[in-house]
Parts: C-alpha cells; sequence; structure tokens
C-alpha cells in the first residue's frame, strides 16, 4: 500500500486528515504531522520513523504546506537516498482526496504527477465571468 | 553593516527567514553557515532551495563565512546570517567578522535541554556560547520575527541560565 504523511505548520495537516475522514470514512495509510515545537534535525529523523514504519521498499508520498518551509526541507532530507519517495508542496484537499481515490491504480510516478496536476486545477476563480 | 541580521535558528532557511525576516530587511545574500552542511552538497541544495529567487544564497563552513562577511562588508552588501547553534555563531565573532547583535530565533527543545524562552530551550554548550558572545561585546537578543517581542539576553538572563544548566 503507498502511504501519505501530510506535515505542516500547526494543526493544518491534522484537520485535513481529520475532514478527509469525514468526507471519504475512515482510511489507513494516510497520517498527519506538525512542526511545531521540533527543531529541522526533529522533523526529519520524525520523517525518517515515519518512512521506516512502512512496508520496506513500498512507496509514500509526503505532502507539505509551504514550498521554502522547515517541513518541505526536513521531508526533502528525509527522502534522501530512499526509492519511491516523493515530496509535493502546496497539500490541498483535492490532492488529498485524489491520493486515496488513484494510489492503488497506476505505476508511482503516474500517481505523483496526477496529484500536482489535480492540487492545481483546485485553485480556481470561482464564479468569474 | 553588512550583516543586517545575524540569527541563531535550528531550522535555518524557513519560513520565518525568508518570508518574515526577509521581507522586512530585504537582504542581499542569507548566508548558512554550518561545517556539516557545507560538506554535504544535497543537504546545501535543499536548503538554498527555499530561498526566493531575489534573495541570493551561499552555504558556507563557519571559517569561510566568516571571511565571506568580510568581503560583504567591503562590498556594501547586506547578509542575513543563518547558524544552527549558538557555538557556530560565537566561532564566527570568534574569527573576526563583522557582527555587533545576534538575534535567537529559534533553539527548539531536544533531550537534556532546559527552556529559556518558549522558543528557546538551551544546554550547558550553549550557554557557554552565549557567554562567549558576550565577552566578545555582542548584544543578544531572542526575537522569533519582525514585529514580535525582543527579549534581551543579558547578563542577568546568561548567568541566570548558567545557574540552571
Amino acid at each position: 500500500m503507498i502511504r501519505a504523511l501530510v506535515i505542516t505548520h500547526g494543526r493544518i495537516g491534522e484537520e485535513l486528515v481529520r475532514v478527509l475522514g469525514m468526507i471519504l470514512g475512515p482510511h489507513d495509510g494516510l497520517e498527519a504531522m506538525s512542526n511545531s515545537h521540533r527543531s529541522a534535525q526533529d522533523i526529519t529523523e520524525a520523517v525518517k520513523a515515519w518512512l521506516d514504519a512502512g512496508e520496506p521498499g513500498a512507496p509514500a508520498i509526503i505532502l507539505v504546506d509551504d514550498y521554502g518551509g522547515s517541513c518541505a526541507t526536513a521531508s526533502q532530507l528525509a527522502c534522501a537516498g530512499r526509492k519511491d519517495t516523493a515530496v509535493l508542496s502546496g497539500v490541498n484537499l483535492a490532492m488529498i482526496l485524489g491520493f486515496l481515490t488513484w494510489r492503488d491504480s497506476g505505476d508511482f510516478p503516474d500517481l505523483v504527477s496526477r496529484l500536482v496536476a489535480k492540487g492545481r486545477e483546485a485553485i480556481v476563480r470561482l464564479g468569474a465571468r | 553593516m553588512a550583516v543586517a541580521l545575524a540569527r541563531i535558528d535550528d531550522r535555518l532557511i524557513h519560513g520565518q527567514v525568508t518570508v518574515g525576516w526577509g521581507q522586512h530587511l530585504r537582504p542581499d545574500l542569507i548566508l548558512l553557515a554550518s561545517n556539516a552542511i557545507a560538506a554535504d552538497p544535497w543537504q546545501a541544495k535543499v536548503y538554498a532551495s527555499s530561498v526566493p529567487p531575489e534573495i541570493g544564497v551561499a552555504v558556507l563552513s563557519v571559517h569561510a563565512a566568516a571571511a565571506r562577511l568580510l568581503e560583504a562588508e567591503a562590498a556594501g552588501e547586506r547578509v542575513l546570517l543563518l547558524t544552527a547553534s549558538a557555538g557556530e555563531m560565537a566561532e564566527i565573532v570568534r574569527l573576526g567578522a563583522p557582527v555587533a547583535r545576534v538575534n535567537v530565533g529559534g533553539m527548539h527543545f531536544s533531550a537534556g535541554k532546559h527552556e529559556m524562552l518558549p522558543f528557546v530551550y538551551v544546554d550547558r554548550q550553549d550557554v557557554r556560547a552565549f557567554r562567549r558572545l558576550l565577552d566578545m561585546g555582542i548584544v543578544l537578543a531572542a526575537q522569533q520575527v519582525p514585529g514580535g517581542r525582543s527579549h534581551p539576553l543579558g547578563q542577568d538572563q546568561i548567568t541566570d541560565m548558567e545557574e540552571r544548566v
């Protein structure tokens, strides 16, 4: 099973995962983590521990809120040298919905590309004429 | 003054630095000083990639950073200097870098560290480095973001921590 970790500032990730549970029901392999009160090194170690907790060699996706923030940096450092991992920034509900919908179909690079596209497509100006 | 901000922050380059202080100070260069990161091209690349394109970035060893700051002073560049630890900052000052004030921006909790402020946790090594900085005439203050509260870390505060750790 492909797993995903949503790692963000404050409780953004925790709430995104909770809301997804309200929309799609309970789901395995989707967890949230906060960077609050943690050094970059601590966050990196926590992400490594999450990666290690999965099946050996199983693909994993890390979704972070901010492109240049500590979550993004720590996640990239934690994934160094690990095959079939991807760190995506700008996490939104559409990306997580896409992950849960598509993770069992297609190959890993294709899933990653679809999630990036899905996240971007979700940003639109509504009601514009 | 070449050093617009000299900051101790164990997250190094992140939002508070690039967005908060970066937009406030408009530095020409963010200089990350770390022997470990400068020796690891992958880590250096990851940290450097977090800096907005309008700001230059360099990841250098502590020695090279001290030399680069002297060059920046001569060239009139505005530099935002970052170290992860108080010890590295003290070493840069000892090497003659033109630093007068040091901002303590974030030293998070880890085992064996004591709370000084909600965003500053220190052990004996950190407090010793703070003392070295004070002894070299540096003005120390803790402040996370521009406009946030500045907490002076003077003789009284450091003496108090020397007794506690």
